[in-house]
């Protein structure tokens, strides 16, 4: 094969991971120092859901691009958000992971309902899980940018109370903070991303882009700086050399950086006694 | 009136008011094209329902209880045959107990008999090849020739098992054949200024319409049949499609259209969804419209 179609072929799906990884990384810091692994896995779910609901409904034409699928994705991606905010005021009588798990279960199981009413179903369930990320076009990637960019400014300008909340709830209400206020802004901005990175990646891949790099940047540092250092560096050497792995080894690229993202983390906690011991 | 008396007049009396609803004969059958061939052969001495849908995988259908219920009742069973049908139908007919339409019986009827088979494979067909059928290309009815074979034989059947409306069954399928001759002649003059045009599509699922209307299939976005596109099958078929300069790409609905258009985008070129069956799309609603929307289609991206 020659090596400049290659390229010319991996370029948008190389820049819409570098992208997602990007955000991802530091959304996935806050998701894992606020100890709800698997809310992105819900709401990654439940954005699914909608943007299957949206297919599926005859009076969006049935076209997997259109706006409508993504705002209608984003619909039940906000609701999600709102249910989980609430449900993590309530006093510990339901535990938030069990919300959290139904609810990805019960999604799940609403796509195939909803998916068996119509032509193509088991592309359309094994894409929503691992996505189709060498299918991704450039107009695909600028949309994506600037989205993630207004929210990467957001999270920016309110950096340290986003910060404060994720680490320190507590405080953060001694503090007259309306907790509930801006975890529903984290919840909300987050689920924007997640829904778009989903129509891209698939649920399992935004899972691994958010929690993975986070978990191998608290490997090595207590420091929020390092971290996502680290969790950036993570994110994109798995990116490429998961693509990578895909094309040489011709296997399905999404389900080929997850596995990616698993050996660099046994690798990074394997090696980590050598690396902590130097001066 | 005794009882008796009573029971003799109530069964002469459904006897007698079923007896038109008797006349049509409940046929069965896999496809949507199959049930539009038997509908226009039999006319409204059939009534017809279809197990597949057209806008659904024929090798793969879920076996919903409905289905049972409907083989159960039939007089007569149409199928593809060719093995397009192998992963689902043999369970459903032997659920069904239903003698007059297992194989070999006169309810049991494989349209394939007679019809031009593209695709018969040589040698040992192994599972490492994808999925391929061992009697050729089961999606045959794509040419109209076949498709007047195909209702002959529907007619021919339909004859042996209703001798008393086999004079409507002849006249039926002369009006079809008919219909169906005037047809091929639009399709042929639509389609005459583009013999020997090549274009790439998801699935072998076109052999018969491309062989019978002069194009050429270079490629398929399947590495084998029933295997999902892979990252160097993809590549390889961009550069192949460069070097050939084809730019289109067909696709059946049942397929994602993402990484089609990914390589359309590549190649400067366009994706068309056209219809494998009657009800593949809503333009499809019988066999001659399911030509007219597939061709105007392809003829339309080719220009």
């Amino acid at each position: 094969m020659d090596p400049m179609l290659i390229l010319t072929f991996l370029a948008a799906p190389m820049a819409a991971s570098l992208i997602v990884a990007g955000i991802h990384a530091y959304l996935g810091l806050h998701v894992v120092e606020r100890g709800v692994i698997f809310v992105d896995l819900s709401l990654a779910q439940i954005a699914s859901l909608g943007a299957t609901i949206a297919i599926v409904v005859p009076w969006l034409g049935g076209d997997p691009h259109s706006l409508g699928v993504y705002w209608m994705s984003l619909a039940f991606t906000l609701v999600g958000a709102l249910l989980f905010a609430l449900v993590k005021g309530q006093a510990a009588n339901i535990p938030q992971e069990a919300i959290i798990g139904i609810t990805y279960a019960v999604a799940s199981a609403a796509v195939i309902l909803a998916m068996s009413q119509s032509a193509g179903e088991s592309e359309h369930l094994r894409d929503m899980l691992v996505g189709n990320i060498l299918a991704v076009q450039w107009h695909e990637v600028w949309t994506t940018a600037g989205l993630y960019a207004v929210i990467a400014v957001f999270h920016y300008a309110f950096r340290h109370r986003f910060l404060l909340i994720s680490t320190a709830p507590a405080a953060a209400v001694a503090q007259g903070i309306s907790v509930r206020f801006w975890d529903f802004l984290f919840y909300a901005s987050f689920g924007l991303v997640v829904t778009r990175s989903v129509a891209i990646a698939g649920v399992l891949l935004v899972f691994c882009y958010l929690i993975v790099p986070s978990v191998g940047g608290m490997l090595y540092s207590s420091r929020i700086g390092p971290r996502l250092a680290i969790a950036w560096v993570m994110g994109v050497v798995v990116s490429v050399l998961g693509m990578y792995f895909s094309v040489w080894l011709d296997l399905p690229t999404g389900a080929t950086i997850v596995c990616t993202f698993g050996a660099a983390l046994a690798l990074m906690a394997a090696v980590r006694p050598l690396v902590l011991r130097l001066p | 009136m005794n009882f008796w008396g009573i029971g003799v007049l109530a069964l002469v009396a459904s006897l007698a008011a079923a007896g038109p609803a008797a006349a049509q004969m409940r046929v069965v059958t896999t496809t949507e094209d199959l049930k539009a061939l038997a509908e226009a052969v039999g006319g409204d001495r059939v009534r017809v329902t279809t197990i597949a849908r057209g806008y659904q995988d024929p090798h793969f259908v879920d076996a919903k209880p409905s289905f049972i219920l409907a083989l159960n009742r039939a007089d007569l069973l149409i199928l593809v045959g060719r093995e397009l049908e192998l992963g689902w139908l043999p369970a459903l007919i032997s659920s069904a107990r239903n003698a007059r339409v297992q194989p070999g019986a006169p309810g049991y009827l494989d349209a394939s008999a007679g019809v031009r088979i593209l695709e018969i494979p040589t040698g040992q067909v192994t599972r490492a090849m994808g999925d391929v059928h061992s009697q050729g290309n089961p999606h045959y009815w794509l040419d109209p020739g076949n498709g007047r074979i195909m209702a002959a034989s529907i007619r021919d059947r339909l004859s042996q098992l209703s001798p008393g409306d086999a004079s409507y069954f002849a006249d039926r399928y002369r009006a079809f054949d008919a219909r169906l001759a005037q047809a091929e002649s639009r399709w042929e003059a639509l389609m005459a200024p583009y013999q020997g045009r090549k274009l790439v599509t998801y699935h072998r699922s076109w052999p018969n319409l491309m062989e019978r209307f002069g194009l050429e299939v270079i490629g398929y976005v399947e590495p084998k049949p029933g295997i999902p596109p892979s990252p160097s099958h993809t590549i390889t078929l961009i550069g192949e499609m460069k070097a050939q300069g084809v730019r289109v790409i067909v696709v059946e609905p049942y397929f994602e259209k993402r990484t089609p258009q990914s390589i359309a985008s590549q190649v400067g070129g366009t994706v068309i969804q056209l219809a494998p069956s009657v009800g593949g799309v809503p333009q499809a609603t019988d066999y001659i419209s399911l030509f007219d929307y597939n061709l105007a289609q392809l003829a339309a991206a080719l220009k």
